[in-house]
């Protein structure tokens, strides 16, 4: 059975648009949105959630339409940035809100014990308390709990982790993917941070400018994006310019500024001049001492300068220039071992089969 | 002034002797300026001469059609005002600056100019006092009604001010989270928005009271008897003076001021300290 | 701070410019405020103008209120006034002339024009087309009229107003006749002034509006012409008026002619320029203007203490006749 069905939803809000958008979430998965600011993501949850009438389109949660229905009557829980506990109510009443709009609208069949679901999500401790003075992670069990009470056919999430620092937002994610799966409930997560997909979903949907421009298994999606645009909003840190020289299959070779690569590339038609474009993740260029051993058939080797090292706490961003401008990741401990500083020489070593490529 | 920010604990913040000088000079000034007058106006009376006044039954009676008439224009304030001010609040639509503008209106108008367009609305021949009075028996001249329609022009503005406001600062996020909880519009009113607005509402209606019971200039075109405290208290200087007068309006600022604490008390008194939910 | 000279130095430019303005104007020209009652507002307007054209250097500063009220801003409220013109003369004897310890603001006052209490009303007020000087005790006595007057506690018109029904009641031999009327005239119909009550009148809240007649044609208004010997217009009728009364919060007030008194207020420290004012007042001029505005003028004007007067305007008037 299908979590949820969107079929055709087009609207226009001020400078909001949803253009035909159609999608459907298997039962019990998790779909991350993933777009940039402006893509219309909370529009689309917004409007799952009842809040927008579509111009065009239907939307079925489980077994029901519910396109017609109003906010209360669709049975999802929604979860937003800072997660929206009422700040008048102690947590137990907030989520003894939850517990009550379940029993109007189902007759009171299964009663909810506030005091059972408090402690079932760790913070039975606080339920006298005020949500002004929980932590993140406290206020993130507390709206997941009074979601919960009201026994939703559906989770929506509108980037939750988005005032939150990294630190933070990592003790999330990492509880909220683990309450997803052992509950196993139907979710849809938007967010402008690629670093959630991995954690949090089993689907990916991209979205852009109001319409969705790949959606597929987590995997598929993001290392095989069918677009720059989708790259883009993947994180992809290298995007390049260049040719297609031949090659027999399942290996092409494409050349950038002069360099060849080979590229195990799935078949993308070029434009007429022969021009496409090179993706490639920093953290599959791989750095070491120069190698004088040949390259592997399905491997390239590039000799680089380093220009610019960029810190990030437990990861470094390595600029190269390999004939053009390449950007590698590695872990920061390993940089001293290498020797890179500006002007060092390095190799860099990149499958082929973690090269993408991409219409102009 | 200088806008400070609320997590400013003391003075040590500041860091500038001048900053904190500049502050008590204002504020120090401000204070004086209100309380001068009032103290002045205390200071000519003894316990004696406010109960003396205070046992004029037609100074009591002035008085109390003065709260009743101050009261039911809060009700109406509240039962009219607050609703209309969510809707400023959240909704958009064009020429709606305007329309929050026209809301101002009624503070500019000089008093005696209301008092008299409101005299031609609500009159005999008037398009509300007329119907009014051939179909309902209902009469503005001369009555409490007369009484609550001046005072609700001038002071209707304050409640829709301060509400709109005040709904303005709570999340509208928190609304749609109550919604998908499973509850209706009204009772996410209730619940939710209507609580976190409740300090700005509280304060717009204090005003509008306020602004009710001490209003003269309007009221006394369309209803000299019965007469309110402000009324009174003219006719009262016209008759015997100063003196008298005097100590009806120090007794008026006294109720005044008690039933002002009152209405904090059980307004504000045990809620928590709400903010925006932002 | 750069930019903040601009304003600072705009600032100090309008102070300058506004300080010496108001001394330069201290130093050439003199200021006179007039207290009045409501009813000179117009008449007095035309006159101020006649008189700063005469005398340049002279600026008249009026304000109009009830008559009492302004008594009381120069006795109670101790607001500087130079000349006091009042609706009714028993006012300044009664409010200035100090005695039981309270401070005298004046000595003498000239009653100088008359006025007459009438009913004045519109169009659209009841009974309008029947209403004439003869039948009008009855009309106004109808159900359903609504009749406006000013509170005889506070206001010299409100008591006269009181006054002229009893006498009526004795004039067309109508007992009962002014109870009749007044309780067509209810509380919820009266104001502090009669003035206060013409928007009403105009927009036919009320029917009939008790009044003076320099009102009623200085507005405009259609009004009964009543009998001279109850309207008290005439002191030639004086022990007449005396035989009605109005029971007040301040007293039973018996009847007196409505004579318009002014005098100089006791502290002002502007009396050459006061004089002047008066005597344009008394004279041809200030005469003519009352009259084309509805008032009686007396030539000359009536003086009560004419010997306390400044020597100047003594010779315009004479005593007050012994009543």
């Amino acid at each position: 059975m299908t979590a949820l069905a969107v079929a055709g939803l087009s609207l226009r809000l001020g400078a909001f648009t949803l253009e035909d958008v159609s999608f459907t979430l298997p039962a019990n998965d998790v779909m991350v949105v993933l777009g940039s600011n402006g893509a219309g993501k909370s529009v689309l949850l917004e409007t799952i959630a009842g809040f927008h009438r579509p111009a065009r389109g239907r939307i079925s949660i489980g077994d029901r339409e519910v396109t017609a229905l109003p906010p209360e009557q669709r049975r999802v829980g929604f979860v937003v940035q800072n997660f929206g506990l009422f700040p008048h109510l102690s947590v137990a009443q907030n989520v003894a809100l939850g517990a009550r709009g379940l029993r109007r609208s189902r007759a009171g069949s299964d009663r909810v014990d506030v005091a059972a679901l408090l402690a079932r999500f760790g913070i039975g401790h606080l339920a006298g308390a005020s949500p002004m003075v929980l932590s993140p992670g406290e206020k993130q069990r507390a709206a997941l709990a009074r979601a919960e009470a009201s026994h939703p056919d559906l989770f929506l999430l509108d980037e939750p982790f988005a005032a939150l620092d990294a630190a933070a937002r990592g003790q999330l994610r990492f509880e909220l993917a683990r309450f997803l799966r052992e509950l196993r409930l139907p979710a849809l997560f938007v967010t402008h941070d690629y670093v959630d997909v991995a954690a949090l979903g089993n689907h990916l949907t991209l979205m852009h400018a109001g319409r969705i421009i790949q959606s597929g298994a987590v995997d598929d999606v993001f290392h095989r994006p069918v677009s720059r645009i989708a790259a883009d909003i993947l994180g992809f840190e290298n995007q390049l310019a260049g040719r297609i020289e031949g090659g027999e299959a399942p290996l092409v070779r494409v050349s950038i500024a002069g360099t060849v690569l080979r590229v195990a590339g799935v078949a993308v038609t070029p434009s007429a001049t022969g021009e496409i474009y090179v993706v490639l993740r920093a953290e599959n260029v791989r750095l070491t001492h120069p190698i004088d051993a040949p390259a592997g058939a399905a491997e390239n080797r590039l000799i680089g300068t380093v220009v610019a090292l960029e810190p990030q706490g437990a990861l470094t961003k390595v600029t190269l220039d390999c004939g053009f401008r390449l950007i590698a990741s590695l872990m920061s401990r390993d940089v001293p071992a290498l020797g890179l500083a500006p002007g060092a020489a390095v190799m860099a070593l990149i499958a082929a089969s973690d090269i993408h490529l991409v219409r102009p | 002034m200088i806008a400070v920010p609320r997590t400013w604990r003391g003075p040590e913040s500041i860091g500038s002797p001048l900053v904190v000088l500049a502050a008590w000079l204002c504020g120090g000034m401000l204070l004086t300026f209100i309380l001068l007058p009032l103290l002045q106006l205390f200071a000519v009376q003894t316990a004696g001469t406010l109960l003396q006044v205070a046992r004029e039954s037609d100074v009591r009676d002035a008085l109390t059609l003065s709260i009743a008439g101050a009261v039911l224009t809060a009700l109406v304030a509240a039962l009219f005002g607050v609703p209309f001010a969510y809707f400023l609040a959240r909704a958009e639509f064009v020429g709606k600056s305007a329309v929050a503008a026209v809301v101002d209106v009624p503070l500019t108008v000089p008093h005696t100019v209301a008092g008299i367009a409101l005299l031609m609305v609500f009159g005999r021949h008037g398009v509300i006092g007329g119907p009014a009075e051939d179909f309902l028996g209902v009469r503005f001249w001369g009555t409490l009604a007369g009484i609550v329609v001046a005072m609700l022009f001038v002071s209707l503005p304050y409640t829709v001010n301060a509400a709109r406001i005040a709904f303005e600062g709570v999340d509208p996020r928190l609304e749609m989270v109550a919604r998908t909880l499973g509850m209706g519009p009204w009772r996410v009113l209730a619940r939710i928005t209507v609580p976190l607005a409740w300090r700005g509402i509280a304060t717009g209606l204090t005003l509008t009271f306020a602004r009710a019971i001490s209003e003269f200039g309007a009221v006394v075109i369309l209803v000299y008897y019965p007469m309110t405290a402000p009324v009174k208290i003219y006719e009262m200087f016209l008759r015997y003076g100063v003196e008298e007068a005097s100590a009806a309006a120090a007794l008026l600022l006294v109720v005044s001021l008690v039933l002002f604490i009152l209405f904090r008390h059980v307004a504000y008194g045990r809620r928590p300290v709400a903010g925006g939910g932002r | 701070m750069k930019r903040l000279i601009t304003p600072i130095l705009l600032l100090a430019v309008a102070a300058a410019m506004t300080i010496g303005g108001a001394r330069a104007q201290a130093a050439e020209t003199t200021t006179l405020s007039v207290f009045a009652a409501g009813t000179l507002a117009v008449p007095f307007k035309q006159v101020d103008q006649l008189f700063e054209k005469k005398f340049p250097n002279i600026v008249v500063q009026p304000q109009f209120g009830g008559s009492v009220k302004m008594a009381r801003q120069i006795t109670d409220l101790h607001q500087d006034a130079d000349i006091l013109a009042v609706a009714d003369y028993n006012v300044i004897p009664k409010y200035l002339f100090g005695g039981d310890g309270k401070t005298a603001y004046a000595d003498w006052y000239v009653g100088f024009v008359r006025n007459a209490i009438t009913f004045v009303y519109t169009d659209k007020s009841k009974f309008a087309n029947a209403i004439t000087a003869n039948n009008w005790y009855s009309v106004l006595a109808r159900k359903g009229v609504e009749i406006g007057r000013s509170n005889p506690d506070t206001d010299p018109s409100g008591y006269q107003t009181v006054q002229m029904l009893s006498l009526a009641e004795k004039y067309y031999s109508s007992p009962g006749l002014a109870a009749k009327i007044l309780a067509n005239a209810p509380l919820a119909n009266m104001r502090d002034t009669e003035t206060s009550l013409i928007s009403a009148l105009q927009l036919g809240q009320i029917d009939y509006l008790a009044i003076y007649r320099s009102d009623a044609l200085q507005h405009h208004l259609k009004l009964l012409n009543l009998p001279a010997k109850i309207n008290l217009s005439d002191p030639a009728y004086s022990s007449f008026y005396a035989e009605g009364v109005a029971h007040t919060k301040n007293g039973d007030l018996t009847g007196k002619p409505i004579v318009y008194a002014i005098t100089i207020v006791a502290n002002s420290t502007k009396k050459a320029a006061a004089e002047k004012y008066v005597a344009f007042l008394l004279g041809p001029e200030g005469r003519k203007v009352m009259s084309d505005n509805g008032f009686g003028t007396f030539s000359p004007a009536y003086a009560m203490n004419p010997a306390k007067m400044p020597p100047a305007l003594q010779r315009l008037v004479k005593p007050w006749p012994a009543s």
